[in-house]
């Protein structure tokens, strides 16, 4: 019995480590520009299958290859949303339909490339430790190490430096932020660059302890709208809350029911918060 | 009365509908077939356009209320699907007739759309569209999940003898009436004032409402509509085809039903018919015989078709209709609007 607490512990706090980066990357460029990025998802499977091409084909150190897929990545952001996004901006049901074909078109191409079989990328430790008898891999807690020391950078960033201040200042409203001055399309660049990376980086976790594939571009999706529901839309800080809730009920269903009833219990999650508190922990009423 | 006769869009009308009624005369079986599966297809893309176009709530679970249609009619049909499960009893209700039982699909699809709409249409902003995104996951979920019941990847069949019609021809017609009907009905009731107050709450929420309408009662109103609509092509489908799986309702249907809208243009009811006839036979027809290509380089149909929906998206965001009209008005002398 101890075990299984103990497990669902330890497997619960590293996935609701990564899921925090992810969906804090989607709460980020939904709070300032408020453009609901279908194609975030994509952004997390695509790191980890760049930096496999990086690592076997071209050589690359495993460190030096993730830094550079986690960049390229966020400037894949960066070229989508100047070609996708800037242009339709105002016409918000168009900007959802693109990112979405968008995450599609990525999805089957993956698919077409690599296959249907999900991929791991080498992770950065090896062994096991035993805790309280129960072994847990150095891979895991190196994962969960990593997405909490992400996390504090995150809001370090928003919070402390002048650009943060200026994008939560932003957010808060955009209008005023245009008054006094503040160059608002960069604030939008610099913060999709964040977002995708954020995602990327999350990915490359995932896919340390798990596996990523052209369809999980989906399914992190909608993990991450599920998160984002909870914590609020556009609260960064809710969302890292929120997915540990939502990283908590996912690993004891998975450890209890199985893995097939996860998506159906992130939607009773979502219906049951929509009904009882519908802006969510931390949402402001809009 | 003048102004009637020359008037160019009666004259269209029923050129189409001649062309409609005689198509089978000299169309080989196969054609006949595909094209009655597009006019089935016509119906989802305009009732899509219903909640979207009409309303502006992003909806993106659309297929969902497809396979709650297909599903509840072909259990309707085939009862015995619940022997030996925890639902054993529905077991030996008695079968319908096979439109009664197609009613019901959609019957069944609007109630799961009101009580889908009355939770989530309530709140502002983005929150449908969220949660309308996570539904086709679930649904299929679900449909593995109790596979005894439904079939599980590979669905069942509802058996010959409850085809729409024995042969392509008379589905066909089946077809065809059954998206006459959905247009001349989605027509009066978007012309309506009902219809009006749909577009007055996509336009502007707040204004809508300082007139004194109700938006989260016409938001689900017109959501209860698609459904309904949708569920009775997705059990006209299974119907149409025989057999009910869940690759009828996946995301790909849904890509295709979003990129027919978009490309005939969002609340004009006539652009997604238009671009429903396109998109399907497009699909289904040409782009089949291009998939060589994917040997060689990593394009396949489905790719195709999401970049023609991305660079449609973003260059004509109004669609082809807005142009066709701008056209024809310009030819008959009409004051461009």
């Amino acid at each position: 019995m101890i075990e299984i607490v103990l497990r669902i512990l330890i497997y619960g706090a590293v996935l609701s480590g990564i899921w925090a980066l992810t969906a804090s990357g989607f709460s980020l460029i939904f709070g300032i520009a408020r453009i609901l990025n279908f194609a975030h998802g994509t952004f997390f499977v695509l790191s980890a299958y760049l930096s496999i091409l990086l690592i076997k084909n071209l050589g690359f150190n495993i460190f030096i290859s993730y830094a550079v897929s986690v960049i390229l990545v966020g400037l894949v952001g960066v070229v989508i949303y100047k070609i996708m996004m800037a242009p339709i901006r105002e016409h918000e049901v168009m900007v959802i339909i693109v990112t979405l074909a968008f995450a599609l078109l990525v999805g089957e191409v993956l698919l077409l490339i690599f296959g249907e079989h999900g991929i791991s990328v080498p992770s950065f430790a090896r062994g096991f430790v035993e805790i309280a008898g129960v072994p847990i891999t150095w891979k895991r807690i190196s994962v969960f190490i990593a997405a909490i020391v992400v996390i504090i950078l995150l809001e370090y960033f928003i919070n402390r430096t002048r650009t943060g201040k200026m994008i939560s200042a932003a957010s808060q409203n955009l209008e005023a932020a245009m008054i006094v001055g503040m160059d608002v399309e960069r604030l939008f660049v610099i913060t999709m660059f964040i977002s995708a990376a954020l995602a990327a980086f999350g990915g490359l976790l995932y896919a340390q302890v798990f596996a990523a594939s052209p369809i999980f571009a989906f399914k992190s999706l909608i993990f991450a709208f599920a998160i984002v529901i909870l914590g609020g839309l556009g609260s960064v800080r809710g969302s890292i809350i929120a997915s540990f809730i939502v990283g908590y009920i996912l690993t004891i269903t998975i450890n209890t029911l199985g893995a097939r009833w996860g998506e159906f219990m992130v939607l009773v999650t979502i219906i049951g918060i929509l009904i009882v508190r519908p802006t969510g922990l931390f949402g402001v009423e809009e | 009365m003048s102004e009637f006769y020359r008037d160019p869009k009666i004259f269209v009308i029923v050129v189409l509908l001649i062309l409609a009624l005689a198509a089978p005369l000299f169309l080989p079986d196969a054609f006949v077939f595909l094209i009655g599966l597009t006019y089935l297809f016509i119906i989802l893309a305009i009732s899509w356009d219903v909640i979207v176009g009409y309303t502006g709530q992003v909806n993106l679970g659309h297929t969902v209320f497809v396979g709650i249609g297909a599903y509840t009619t072909a259990l309707l049909q085939v009862p015995s699907r619940f022997e030996g499960t925890f639902l054993n009893a529905l077991a030996g209700i008695p079968q319908p007739p096979v439109f009664i039982s197609i009613l019901l699909g959609g019957i069944v699809a609007a109630f799961v759309g009101f009580v889908i709409g009355v939770i989530t249409l309530r709140l502002k902003g983005y929150y449908f569209a969220l949660v309308t995104a996570v539904l086709p996951l679930v649904f299929i979920q679900f449909l593995y999940v109790w596979s005894d019941i439904f079939g599980g990847e590979e669905g069942f069949s509802v058996g010959l003898e409850r085809a729409l019609a024995p042969d392509s021809t008379g589905k066909y017609y089946i077809a065809f009436g059954l998206v006459v009907i959905s247009i001349i009905t989605l027509y009066f009731i978007l012309r309506s004032s009902i219809g009006y107050k749909f577009r007055a709450v996509r336009d502007d929420e707040i204004l809508a409402e300082s007139v004194g309408i109700d938006i989260v009662k016409y938001k689900v109103l017109s959501f209860v509509i698609s459904s309904f609509f949708a569920g009775l092509a997705g059990a006209a489908f299974v119907h149409y085809r025989i057999t009910v799986g869940p690759s009828l309702f996946d995301i790909p249907l849904m890509l295709l039903i979003i990129l027919a809208a978009v490309i005939g243009g969002l609340g004009t009811l006539y652009g997604p018919i238009l671009g429903g006839f396109i998109i399907y036979l497009m699909k289904n027809w040409w782009l089949k015989s291009i998939s060589g290509i994917s040997a060689i380089l990593p394009i396949n149909d489905e790719v195709i078709l999401y970049t023609i929906l991305i660079i449609v998206a973003i260059l004509a965001p109004h669609g082809i209709w807005s142009y066709i009209r701008l056209g024809v008005n310009k030819i008959s002398g009409k004051e461009v609007r």
